[in-house]
């Protein structure tokens, strides 16, 4: 197999190699020996002592807020550690700087991905160090370098193509591409697979084995228990900014690993309760808008109704359709048995929709405002007296919400954009349950939120239901609308493609009708 | 305790913002010191009146922009409109028409330019720096046109000695200030529609999907602007004198730039009514102060420059070291 650094042709921007001596697999190639970050006087990361061996994937799970981002901060380089060492191929490293991090060959694919949306693929991967000849960029010899690199790692995806008009998993791609084709040998993904679908999940954990064949050293972070039982050698699990253990991944169970992980066992994350079924809510007939056609479907007060398909199946364009975001061009919505026509968001909400919409940074919050204020942001002309706020009722509204649902801040003055994934989702849920709907529409709202997170928000759903409230579950996590979902309905290229009851279906047949084969 | 609570960045809203405020208002007053002693003339009631003459035309325009910007907008028309109002103000009154229904019609001449930028935007999908940019040249051509190139007086003393009266001992004109100042507050800081200001600022589509109306409030927002420009062109009319469509020439930038000495964020949903005020004042300060110390004006042009970037890279490592 030839490395990729050989079919990049990029042999003069390797990392500088100090430790010329390959450190063999299995045997230490980085050590945490009480690695410790404080933030004034809060531990977000306890000392640790963690070694990672080279050439294996060692997968590190925890809640929000246990401490994983601090350590990929503390590992690229990003921040300063507060004390304990760090010792690379046995001798300690200051990593002190990005560039040092890179220069090692310690690079990180991040979550959200942050690359150029404007320039082409090949741009992209080659932003840095272009290939140029006396000072003019050579495009046509970039573009069939990455091009190479991406056929070579299995990714179908055109180096000519903007990077914009890809979805955010073949961005992702292209952004792991780019990692690998800068010669590293420790390589941390954080939450890969949010943003993918399953074919991307499958050529991605492909591109992982064979890094791992390569010698590199792989770090993988992930909520999904089945990704890293599928993917990983060994397991290390953080619970409030304490290594709480690592495990051989032959040696434990997801039973165990979130047993570490929260402290408290979950027998049943899916919380399901049998409730009655009432009358129906809404009905659409034949609804047709951007990016679906002739959706027809129906909700019932107590039911959830699950939207499954692949990412850009239209379930979110239907969302927003059904929400006057976007404007339906045929078909017809009924409310409590009457015809309605919803063209602007207002009128949904007014007649009791809520929407919690499938990008918390892009479409769900306001990330540099309060918390207070997202919540309070559908509302504010109830909290309004005459012309002006009451400052007592916005206050009362905000902290109603962050105690209820226990989101994690000192304030409700504490900005949006600090929040962790779970966190900022419960921000966005708990605006909708202060305006207080009749249909909750929630897109994919456990995307990059933890297992202790996860397992609160399903029983929300069940308070909502209890109340008398109509559920759409948007997700692309079969076994979430599997267990959850009253009703399952597929989406495939915009039509509604297939219908089941409550567990009538098996994953692969759901699978075959979402894919299309 | 997690990483959730301790990477936690309190709003700069409330807490931050009176400190920032009282920084800038510091920082006047040690201009103001500096220049007491520097010059024997700064103390003077004459100079007094005159800066807080000078900074009040400033900080109304500076007031209105900021709502401008706060929804991550920009309104480079608002020196044109200064002139504009001027012209339009001065026709009315030598068409004859009385001094309040001038006024009116030149507030909603005003208000029409407000909305025609925030059409362009919300309908024509065009960037708010293109379609101000656009009237900015536009405007000064109608109102050359209007007056054939030259200048229409005013003849009417009542209105035109508004601008040198005092009252309590204090400008007329600064009275102004304070006239739209309070309400802006409450606007901006008490009301809902502030808050939707800042929501749109910060991320139109989560506003929108939250139930804002963007829409409407990009229309406010561009309307308060022109009309507060509007505003100040009756206010210099009434200090010169006449009508002249050149007049005001690159008031935008020093009211973009009082807007964003006050701590009012270019990238929007960060900004407050007093902010701009002390930006205003300081800017008067500083040429008032130049001007008394003879420095040469083309000087001042390069201080002025020196000093927004002074003092927004200091705001900017503010921000970041709350982080």
């Amino acid at each position: 197999m030839t490395s990729l650094h050989d079919v990049s042709h990029r042999h003069d921007n390797q990392p500088e190699l100090r430790e010329t001596d390959r450190i063999p697999p299995g045997t230490p190639i980085l050590e945490l020996v009480g690695l410790q970050k404080k933030y004034g006087a809060v531990e977000a990361l306890k000392p640790a002592t963690i070694t990672f061996l080279a050439g294996e994937i060692h997968a590190i799970v925890g809640e929000n807020g246990a401490g994983k981002s601090t350590l990929i901060k503390l590992l690229t380089g990003v921040i300063p550690r507060t004390s304990g060492e760090i010792r690379w191929c046995g001798k300690n490293v200051a990593l002190a700087t990005p560039n040092e991090a890179i220069n090692r060959g310690i690079n990180a694919v991040h979550q959200e991905v942050v690359l150029c949306a404007h320039l082409t693929v090949a741009a992209n991967m080659f932003l840095g160090d272009e290939i140029s000849s006396g000072g003019i960029m050579r495009q046509r010899a970039m573009t069939t370098a990455a091009q190479n690199v991406l056929d070579d790692l299995g990714f179908n995806l055109p180096a000519g193509e903007i990077l914009g008009n890809l979805t955010i998993g073949q961005q992702q791609l292209v952004a792991t591409a780019r990692a690998a084709m800068r010669g590293i040998r420790f390589l941390i993904f954080d939450e890969p697979t949010a943003y993918l679908t399953r074919q991307e999940s499958a050529q991605l954990f492909r591109l992982i084995r064979r890094l791992q064949s390569e010698g590199v050293t792989i770090v993988y972070i992930s909520h999904r228990m089945e990704e890293v039982f599928e993917l990983a050698d060994r397991v290390s699990v953080l619970r409030d900014g304490t290594h709480v253990g690592t495990r051989l991944i032959g040696e434990t169970n997801d039973a165990e690993l979130i047993a570490l992980m929260i402290n408290r066992s979950i027998e049943q994350i899916y919380h399901k309760e049998k409730l009655p079924i009432g009358e129906t809510i809404l009905e659409t007939k034949g609804l047709s808008g951007p990016g679906f056609s002739d959706v027809s479907l129906s909700v019932r007060s107590g039911e959830i109704v699950g939207l499954y398909g692949l990412i850009g199946a239209g379930r979110s364009e239907f969302a927003l359709g059904l929400y006057g975001r976007h404007k339906c061009s045929a078909g017809e919505v009924f409310w409590d048995g009457k015809k309605v026509v919803i063209d602007t968001e207002r009128k949904a909400m007014d007649l009791g929709i809520a929407l919690a919409p499938e990008s918390r940074r892009d479409q769900g919050l306001c990330l540099n405002l309060p918390i207070g204020l997202n919540i309070n942001l559908p509302v504010f002309g109830r909290l309004s007296r005459g012309l002006t706020i009451s400052r007592k009722l916005e206050a009362d509204n905000a902290d109603k919400q962050i105690d209820d649902l226990m989101i994690k801040t000192p304030t409700r003055a504490v900005l949006a954009s600090a929040m962790s994934g779970g966190n900022q989702q419960k921000i966005v849920i708990g605006k909708w349950l202060s305006h207080g709907a009749r249909l909750f529409i929630f897109d994919e709202p456990t995307v990059g939120v933890d297992v202790g997170t996860k397992a609160e928000i399903y029983r929300l759903f069940a308070e909502l239901l209890k109340q008398g409230a109509g559920i759409i579950l948007i997700s692309s996590y079969l076994p979430e609308v599997d267990e959850l979902a009253d009703r399952l309905h597929v989406f495939r290229q915009g039509r509604l493609v297939a219908s089941h009851d409550y567990r009538s279906a098996s994953h692969e047949d759901v699978l075959t009708e979402a894919i299309g084969v | 305790m997690s990483t959730d609570t301790t990477e936690t960045k309190v709003a700069p809203k409330r807490g931050m913002s009176i400190l920032f405020s009282l920084t800038l208002l510091g920082l006047l007053l040690f201009l103001w010191l500096l220049l007491g002693f520097a010059t024997n003339s700064f103390w003077t009631p004459n100079n007094i009146s005159n800066l807080l003459r000078q900074g009040s035309m400033t900080a109304i325009l500076a007031v209105g922009q900021t709502f401008v910007i706060i929804t991550a907008g920009i309104d480079l028309s608002v020196g044109a409109v200064v002139g504009f109002a001027s012209v339009i103000l001065a026709w009315l009154l030598a068409a004859g028409l009385p001094v309040w229904l001038a006024i009116i019609l030149t507030l909603l001449m005003g208000v029409a330019i407000g909305s025609f930028h925030a059409f362009g935007i919300v309908r024509m999908g065009l960037p708010a720096f293109i379609i101000t940019l656009a009237t900015l040249t536009s405007l000064r051509g109608i109102g050359l046109l209007i007056t054939n190139g030259s200048t229409i007086s005013i003849s009417n003393d009542a209105f035109t000695d508004f601008a040198r009266a005092d009252f309590l001992g204090v400008p007329s004109l600064f009275w102004m200030v304070i006239v739209v100042a309070v309400p802006a507050y409450v606007f901006l800081h008490l009301s809902r529609w502030g808050r939707y200001l800042f929501a749109v600022g910060s991320n139109s589509e989560a506003a929108r999907l939250s139930g804002v109306n963007v829409n409407r409030t990009i229309y406010m927002a561009y309307i308060l602007s022109s009309t507060c420009a509007a505003f100040v062109g009756i206010l210099l009319a009434s200090r010169i004198g006449i009508g002249n469509a050149t007049q005001a020439e690159g008031w935008e930038l020093q009211a973009i730039a009082s807007s964003v000495i006050g701590g009012t964020s270019l990238f929007g949903a960060v900004g407050s009514v007093q902010g701009p005020l002390l930006g205003a004042f300081i800017l008067a300060t500083i040429n008032n102060g130049a001007n008394l110390m003879n420095v040469n004006s083309f000087w001042q042009r390069i201080i002025t420059g020196a000093l927004i970037i002074l003092i927004v890279y200091f705001d900017q490592l503010r921000r970041r070291g709350s982080r």
